[in-house]
């Protein structure tokens, strides 16, 4: 070494002088290497850890629309004013303020922080309160609220007005004295612009911020987001929700925010189409509520299905709720309200709980006598009421000579007892099996429930000594069998569409939100057949037939149901709830289709505590009949340009 | 001597120079975030520092302009003029307070603080007595004397208090004896019972109950807890007593913290120039980044890489300061230069020792990195000193 080389031989304490410099540089190179390059890492974490605050930014929603693009649930921008605490002519304030109020004395640590603390909430308050005066509206800063956010959220800003109108972001903007550190902001507000309409399909939203599928797990701060937890919100949430995003802030050590950086940027959510139709949806609700200012304590259902292919246009459930209320947090009337026992308006009554069909179960069994012989021009004496054993089962018919086409328009129980007894349960269960009641129908909303269809094996479990007063019941549907508006809509639509059992469909499609737009006229869905009717077609255009009359006919018991210009084919129902021997209420029903010549609709409309099907139900189709109608001109004309350039 | 014979030692001044230019960068660096509304570029500190580099550069050319053997002649002058210097900086009033400590005369344009100018008048003092014929060096009642030296500007200075610079003295004096000949016997029991003292000395701070403890500044004594990394609560009755002991741990141990993450961050390559966070957010306390902890900036924004770059422009500094005393063929030159390295040497691996943990934290600067008046002029003294020795060396 240069330096050792130089040094005199005989100097020792030179040498190890030297030595000892060198050693002792050599111990600062390695303690510097240590905590530079061994350890670098855990220092570089601990860098992140003070001076980064990561915050969750929520995706946008992607709206739920109908066929025709029109929004049921989409995102408004919600204007908000915000104060940004590290602005720095709000700090220099402070700093101003602080010190006057120090008056130049030295203050003990904690009487400085409680000092600190109150000037900084006066600085913050009057600041608010300049911003209240450019509003023209009072505007206040709660102390605790301030505190709270000082102490756990600085890297962001504070929210101080929310839901500005439109003339105070005007104020707001033209203003020249607006106090410091205020931006106006925009955020999406989730919006339910029809209320209450199709609320039971759309479901609602509730608050959640957690992490979801892959994204990262731990932030600082979480900004506000929904999860869907009913309808299409929550069957769907994946698509709608979108990919939330993060953003690092960064902040200084006494944690105001200094700049920030988007990591992850968000991914909007995907819109999701649906089959209904809004019009038509709208006519069934109010239809639906119609019933109920009649009688207040009605609940109801509608399903309104395309026979052709399965496609639900409507489906009401009442009472409705407005999902809207679970957006800015519900107040506790609001929800004994919809928790109501009674009414239960959150439960969506078209695909959930079971519902006794009552005559228009007779339809299945007219399928399965007719198909096993029954000689439909038959004529059978009823005495008005039915012996089954010795079972007395009362008949609302008149008591007179029945063939097949007078028994199904007035109803007679007598006659399908009969003829159900002819047949044999085992043909009965058949027909219902083959038409998937007592099966989900694989629509995607939750909660469903496949209702109850007493086949054989749930005769061995449940009741084993099955007699033929039970299939008596069986063919006026009642006793052990339930169903749902929704499985009805679908048997109904096998009857018209030539025997083809449909898995009805509500989700049209899922597309980007910035694919927004559709055709107007869409190219009709292929049907998903989900089973064939074994039965002849003949047998069909009986029951078909059977249906006109009962609307077309004078003494039909679904007359009210005619609409002109249409031929509608029905079923009434009324369904008894019994407790004991007393009736406590009635399940009305009526089921359709139209137009007979070439059906296109199913209609069901049922009816809780209703009066009769016929008195209730059939004016309830009528209306929807007359909204469908309506849809069919307007579409119309673009069919006809369609079909003209093709 | 050799006409040819380079007359200056380059090597020196390169390294000096070196540091002068690191210093201003990062000066500049540490400095650039303060909040301070505009002060003219002319009283920036990164321009002041130069202004000090200047003037250091002016006073040790002016001190190579004399023998260094003349110089020797008024070290005692020089000495006790320091001690009486050390003895007024102490009276109220004519020293100036800061940070709890006595340290400062306020000349107005420049605070300055004696104890930097006390280190090198001590240097020449006891090069100077030192440097008779080492016979006389085995009589213990110099030996005795020589202690005295050293012991007189230790307790002033600790009575600031200001532990670490006084602290800087015994290596010094101790090397210089040891370069001096001065028998090893002697130092052996002068190390045998500094290391005692110093033994039950931080066994009474950190072990004793309080009433048997030495008087002890309270953040001198926090000082040492932190860098023995003592738990503050322990022995603490009470959930109100341990939190606010815990929070004072915080608080002090935070300086040291965050240097450590400063330098830790950085890394092999660093930030880059007036890229690093720490000091810039304010983690950092803005008051000790531009002095004390200048380092920790260098380490941050330089990487593993500035902090070699540092260390190999000391070294310049320090092997060719040993060379120079290697080459001087009398005494009194070689302990002055022993003594100047020592002391650079010192203030060097304390400082960067207190940036990575490995020294408890003490208010000494890294010569002539660090921002500060007096710092800047006693290390150039200091080199101009080692100029001299290496000028005026006598050959044979």
């Amino acid at each position: 070494m240069l330096v050792f080389d130089q040094l005199k031989k005989n100097d020792p304490p030179m040498r190890v002088i030297a030595w000892v410099a060198a050693a002792g540089l050599f111990v600062l190179l390695a303690g510097l290497w240590y905590v530079q390059v061994v350890s670098s890492h855990r220092y570089v974490e601990n860098l992140k850890n003070q001076s980064f605050r990561t915050v969750r930014l929520p995706a946008l929603r992607g709206k739920i629309l109908d066929r025709r693009g029109a929004e049921l649930a989409e995102n408004v921008p919600s204007y908000n004013i915000s104060l940004y605490l590290e602005d720095p002519a709000l700090r220099a304030q402070f700093q101003k303020q602080f010190q006057a109020a120090k008056g130049g004395r030295k203050l003990p640590r904690a009487q400085s922080s409680e000092l600190a603390r109150a000037t900084r909430y006066q600085v913050v308050s009057n600041a608010v309160q300049q911003l209240g005066r450019v509003l023209q509206q009072p505007v206040t800063l709660d102390a605790a609220r301030f505190q709270t956010h000082y102490q756990q959220s600085l890297a962001l800003p504070l929210p101080v007005v929310t839901g500005l109108n439109q003339l105070q972001i005007a104020r707001f903007q033209e203003s020249s004295s607006n106090p410091p550190g205020l931006e106006l902001e925009v955020q999406p507000l989730r919006v339910y612009p029809r209320r209450t309409s199709a609320a039971h399909v759309l479901g609602h939203l509730k608050r959640n911020e957690d992490s979801v599928g892959d994204e990262d797990a731990f932030y600082n701060y979480r900004l506000p987001d929904f999860t869907g937890v009913a309808g299409i919100e929550a069957m769907f949430d994946e698509n709608l929700r979108g990919r939330a995003g993060a953003k690092s802030v960064l902040v200084n050590n006494l944690g105001y925010r200094q700049s920030e950086t988007t990591w992850t940027p968000v991914e909007a959510g995907q819109n999701v189409f649906l089959t209904l139709d809004l019009a038509v949806q709208q006519a069934a609700d109010r239809a639906l509520a119609e019933a109920r200012t009649r009688h207040p304590q009605t609940r109801g259902a509608a399903v309104v299905l395309d026979v052709r292919n399965g496609d639900v246009l409507a489906l009401a459930s009442s009472p409705a709720y407005d999902p809207n209320l679970f957006i800015g947090g519900i107040s506790h009337a609001e929800w004994a309200v919809l928790s109501d026992p009674e009414l239960h308006p959150m439960l969506n009554r078209a695909v959930y709980g079971g519902f006794p069909p009552g005559s228009i179960f007779k339809m299945v069994v007219a399928l399965a006598a007719l198909e096993s012989g029954w000689n439909p021009t038959n004529v059978f004496r009823s005495t008005g009421h039915a012996m089954v054993g010795n079972r007395h089962i009362a008949d609302t018919a008149p008591a007179g000579d029945y063939d097949f086409r007078r028994a199904f328009k007035l109803s007679s129980n007598a006659y399908f007892i009969e003829c159900g007894l002819a047949a044999g349960v085992d043909k009965i269960l058949a027909v219902g099996q083959r038409l998937h009641l007592g099966e989900r129908t694989g629509l995607t909303l939750r909660p469903d429930s496949p209702a109850l269809l007493p086949t054989r094996e749930w005769q061995h479990e449940n009741k084993p000594a099955w007699r033929d007063g039970d299939t008596a019941n069986l063919c006026i549907g009642q006793g052990e069998v339930t169903v749902t508006p929704l499985q009805v809509a679908v048997m109904t639509a096998a009857v018209a569409n030539g025997g083809k059992v449909l898995w009805p469909r509500l989700v049209e499609k899922v597309r980007a939100q910035e694919l927004v737009g559709t055709p107007a006229v869409r190219a009709a869905s292929p049907a998903r057949v989900r089973d064939e009717l074994p039965v002849s077609a003949r047998t069909l255009e009986i029951v078909r037939e059977a249906m006109l009359a009962d609307v077309e006919d004078a003494d039909g018991t679904g007359r009210h149901a005619t609409v002109p210009g249409w031929r509608v084919c029905g079923k009434t129902g009324t369904a008894q709830l019994m407790k004991g021997r007393t009736v406590v209420d009635h399940v009305t029903w009526f089921t359709s289709f139209a137009p007979y010549e070439q059906p296109r609709y199913a209609v069901v409309v049922m009816v809780e505590g209703g009066s009769s099907g016929g008195g209730t139900c059939a004016p309830a189709a009528r209306k929807i009949y007359e909204a469908l109608q309506k849809m069919e001109k307007a579409d119309a004309p673009k069919a006809a340009t369609l079909a003209g350039t093709n | 001597m050799n006409e040819r014979q380079s007359r200056v030692d380059w090597l020196l001044l390169l390294g000096l120079f070196g540091l002068m230019v690191v210093g201003v960068l990062f000066i500049y660096s540490a400095t650039l975030a303060h909040e301070t509304t505009s002060i003219p570029w002319h009283r920036e500190r990164w321009f002041m520092q130069i202004v000090w580099y200047a003037a250091g550069t002016t006073t040790a050319a002016a001190l190579c302009l004399v023998d260094y053997h003349t110089l020797a002649r008024w070290a005692l002058v020089a000495y006790w003029g320091m001690v009486t210097a050390l003895l007024c900086v102490l009276i109220p009033g004519v020293g100036v307070m800061r940070f709890g400590a006595r340290r400062w005369f306020d000349l107005g344009f420049f605070q300055m603080q004696p104890s930097e100018f006390a280190k090198l008048a001590f240097i020449l003092a006891l090069a100077n007595f030192l440097s008779r014929p080492p016979d006389e060096l085995r009589i213990p009642a110099n030996f005795f004397k020589a202690l005295g030296l050293i012991a007189l500007p230790f307790l002033l200075i600790m009575k600031e208090p200001d532990l670490g610079s006084a602290l800087v003295f015994l290596p010094v004096g101790l090397v210089m004896m040891y370069a001096a000949g001065v028998p090893a016997r002697f130092l052996r029991r002068l190390l045998a019972l500094v290391g005692m003292l110093v033994a039950l000395f931080l066994v009474d701070v950190l072990f004793a109950p309080p009433n048997w403890q030495i008087k002890l500044e309270d953040y001198q004594r926090r000082r040492l807890l932190v860098y023995f990394g003592r738990d503050y609560a322990a022995g603490k009755t009470g959930e109100a007593e341990q939190l606010k002991a815990r929070v004072q741990q915080r608080n002090d141990s935070y300086n040291v913290e965050q240097a450590l993450i400063s330098v830790g961050s950085g890394g092999l390559t660093g930030k880059g120039w007036r890229q690093g966070t720490q000091n810039a957010l304010g983690f950092l306390p803005r008051a000790v980044a531009h002095n004390d902890f200048i380092f920790s900036v260098i380490a941050e924004e330089k990487g593993f890489m500035g902090s070699v770059l540092v260390i190999a422009l000391y070294s310049v500094v320090l092997f060719t300061g040993i060379r120079i005393a290697g080459q001087t063929r009398d005494r009194l030159g070689k302990l002055m230069a022993v003594g100047v390295v020592t002391l650079i040497f010192s203030h060097v691996f304390i400082n960067i020792g207190m940036n990575i943990r490995m020294m408890p934290v003490t208010g000494v600067p890294l010569p002539l990195l660090s921002y500060g008046g007096s710092s800047v002029l006693g290390s150039m003294i200091a080199a101009g000193i080692l100029q001299n020795v290496y000028l005026h060396r006598r050959s044979y």
